[in-house]
């Protein structure tokens, strides 16, 4: 029966990856204002099966947000450390 | 030749000669490696996300140029050794650029001083992203 309810659970409707809905958009890691919608309140990088990006644009994002932390654009994490 | 382009980050009580000084230096390491600058842009004075150097602020520049690889390498060098550069990040934009079609850009006006918190402004997203989750789990539990 478990089973059986597991396969039957109702999926959440599957996002669209953004950005490859709308090529306009570019991936940039100086823009902060857009990476912070890939990113938790911790500061930590949102997963793909939640921001709903394809592995591509998932990638790309990664990229930009470890770059932005770096340049100190974003945060690492929230907690500041003493 | 590659294109690089470098942000980097002056200490924030740098005053205008100070920033003019910090051009000049740089623009002329780049030239003296034979590089070619395609452009200059201050970015203005912006609040960083975690301290560096004791700092919480901080100048960001961002500088585009043509060049091998030695330049980079002799770029970071110089950024190391001064006090007034509290970070940098050099990132290759592409390979095998001719430097004839690059042209020199004009540099935009300055904005004035912008202090964009990165830290407040991404609250919202992460609860908009927490309330989509606690949805997805209602459906489930209702079917069973």
């Amino acid at each position: 029966m478990v089973a059986y309810r597991r396969r039957r659970r109702s999926f959440p409707r599957r996002k669209v990856c953004r950005f490859c809905a709308d090529s306009n958009v570019k991936i940039d890691y100086k823009d902060p204002k857009l990476l912070k919608y890939f990113i938790t309140e911790r500061g930590k990088i949102i997963p793909r099966r939640i921001s709903g990006n394809c592995a591509r644009h998932q990638r790309e994002i990664t990229t930009a947000i470890k770059r932005a932390r770096h340049i100190a654009l974003m945060p690492y994490t929230t907690i500041q450390p003493h | 030749m590659r294109r690089y382009e470098t942000l980097f980050i002056v200490t924030p009580d740098s005053s205008d000669e100070d920033l003019q000084a910090v051009a000049d230096k740089f623009k002329g390491v780049i030239t003296s490696m034979n590089g070619k600058i395609a452009a200059y842009d201050e970015q203005g004075k912006k609040s960083l996300a975690y301290n560096i150097k004791k700092q919480s602020k901080g100048h960001y520049v961002l500088m585009d140029y043509l060049g091998q690889a030695d330049v980079v390498a002799e770029l970071e060098r110089n950024m190391r050794l001064d006090d007034r550069i509290l970070k940098y990040l050099t990132v290759k934009l592409a390979d095998q650029v001719d430097p004839d079609t690059v042209e020199e850009e004009k540099p935009k006006p300055r904005r004035a001083a912008e202090t964009t918190d990165v830290s407040e402004e991404e609250d919202q997203s992460a609860e908009a992203q927490e309330s989509e989750e606690e949805e997805s789990l209602e459906e489930e539990s209702e079917e069973e």
